[in-house]
């Protein structure tokens, strides 16, 4: 292994937090692009299925876990508890928030239809969504968004990594599908 | 009541808010709601109303038409939130609308509401696959963020010299600043005696100083001349004046 992936191998094994690269290069003396290059060889040697921990790049760095396969053991040892599903509710409400953050309460309830009141603090709960400061609108009504955390959870390196909110949008019948019902409703009302 | 009886009359309740959908005085609130610049289902009322109780809580002072005119405005908005209750105001939007365009606008938004659900389902699965990773958390060793203590044994007066200025005497804080209380209980008894003496009944309104503070001693004097049994206090009404009459003065004050 070359010398700098196991300075940086090191590194990550004394770290409890993701390491940013910028970090990493820092703490190495070293450039970036070096670092990037040592990491792609660490990945590669803690590619899944090889050790009982995997390289993984999350929330804005690089860390260990466990693999995949190995944390029911890691569990019955530690007695972690795998965490509660979330709802649908609670995951429209997160997909508002993560694509369209900063976002105010009355911005969610305008997309879904619904208050999400309810949604939004128990995301804050489990520490998914966070608020970040106040719009410059008239009231200046709470702003909130995602964090760390919920990049950690659903596996992310950062809000870059969520596919893009094109690919949801419905296709052109579907759509046609339900203005053709509309209009119809719309006919009915009219007569 | 109606949005429109309230507009033309100027709220006066100064009452600062600090709600997830606003943050500044509760006057401005109204007026923006009035406005439909802030979406009243999104106001909490009984937040507003704990907050106005606990600021006359801690003002200790309770003013009738404030809070009167607080009361009616807090009751227009519980109106107003009740109105939209009932179906047909909520639907006035697009009951304005001709069918179709109600029907354009309605597909806009289905269509908008269709991503972002398909977006939560998307997450769910990612959600499945992630959310239970057992990721490195094992904090470092305290031993490893502890500086190394200075090698070799410290001088013997290393100890002594440390200690030193912890011991020392600090000096007395300067409280120069501050004013020296106006009244003190004694003099103000003294004052209040005299009062009763000359027209055997006064009101608290009637006698007490401006500030504060003052106010304060006047009305532990009154409790004083009270419990000594020197006078009779009544008040009519809740935060109504006090009204102090004169009952007998001690024997042993008498005398001297």
């Amino acid at each position: 292994m070359h010398p700098l992936a196991r300075r940086l191998e090191a590194l990550l094994f004394i770290s409890s937090r993701p390491l940013p690269a910028a970090d990493l290069a820092a703490a190495c003396a070293c450039a970036e692009a070096e670092v990037a290059e040592a990491l792609a060889e660490l990945r590669a040697e803690y590619a899944p299925a090889r050790h009982g921990f995997v390289l993984h790049e999350v929330a804005g760095g690089h860390t260990f876990a466990v693999a995949d396969d190995c944390a029911e053991d890691v569990r019955r040892l530690t007695g972690a508890e795998r965490p509660d599903d979330l709802s649908a509710a609670l995951l429209e409400t997160l997909a508002v928030v993560a694509y369209l953050q900063p976002v105010t309460r009355a911005e969610i309830a305008e997309v879904r239809g619904v208050s999400s009141e309810y949604a939004l603090s128990s995301l804050e709960e489990r520490g998914l969504v966070e608020q970040r400061g106040r719009a410059d609108t008239p009231g200046a009504p709470l702003l909130y968004a995602t964090g760390d955390r919920f990049l950690k959870l659903f596996g992310l390196g950062s809000l870059a990594g969520l596919p893009a909110l094109e690919e949801f949008a419905l296709g052109a019948s579907e759509v046609e599908e339900i203005r053709a019902r509309l209009l119809s409703n719309a006919e009915r009302r009219r007569a | 009541m109606r949005a429109e009886a309230t507009s033309g009359a100027a709220p006066e309740v100064a009452l600062e808010l600090d709600l997830d959908v606003f943050d500044g005085p509760f006057d401005l609130l109204v007026t923006l709601i009035l406005r439909d610049e802030i979406d009243i289902w999104e106001v909490r009322v009984s937040r507003i109303i704990a907050e106005y109780v606990v600021r006359l809580a801690d003002s200790g002072e309770f003013d009738l038409d404030a809070t009167s005119q607080f009361v009616v405005l807090v009751a227009a908005l519980l109106e107003m939130k009740s109105r939209l209750l009932l179906e047909d105001e909520v639907d006035d939007e697009l009951d304005d609308l001709d069918p179709d365009e109600a029907a354009e606008r309605l597909l806009e938004r289905l269509v908008r509401y269709s991503q972002f659900k398909s977006v939560g389902g998307a997450l769910g699965r990612r959600w499945e696959e992630h959310a239970a990773r057992l990721y490195r958390c094992t904090p470092v060793p305290a031993a490893l963020l502890r500086r190394p203590a200075p090698a070799g044994a410290l001088p013997r007066e290393t100890l002594p010299a440390a200690l030193a200025p912890l011991l020392r005497e600090p000096p007395a804080p300067d409280t120069s600043h501050l004013a020296d209380l106006a009244v003190s209980l004694v003099k103000e008894l003294r004052r209040l005696r005299v009062i009763l003496d000359d027209a055997g009944e006064f009101t608290f309104a009637g006698v007490a100083p401006e500030g504060r503070l003052e106010r304060a001693v006047t009305f532990f004097a009154l409790l004083e001349l009270h419990s000594a049994g020197e006078a009779v206090l009544r008040q009519r009404r809740h935060f109504g004046d006090i009204v102090v009459t004169r009952v007998a003065r001690p024997a042993a004050l008498a005398a001297g």
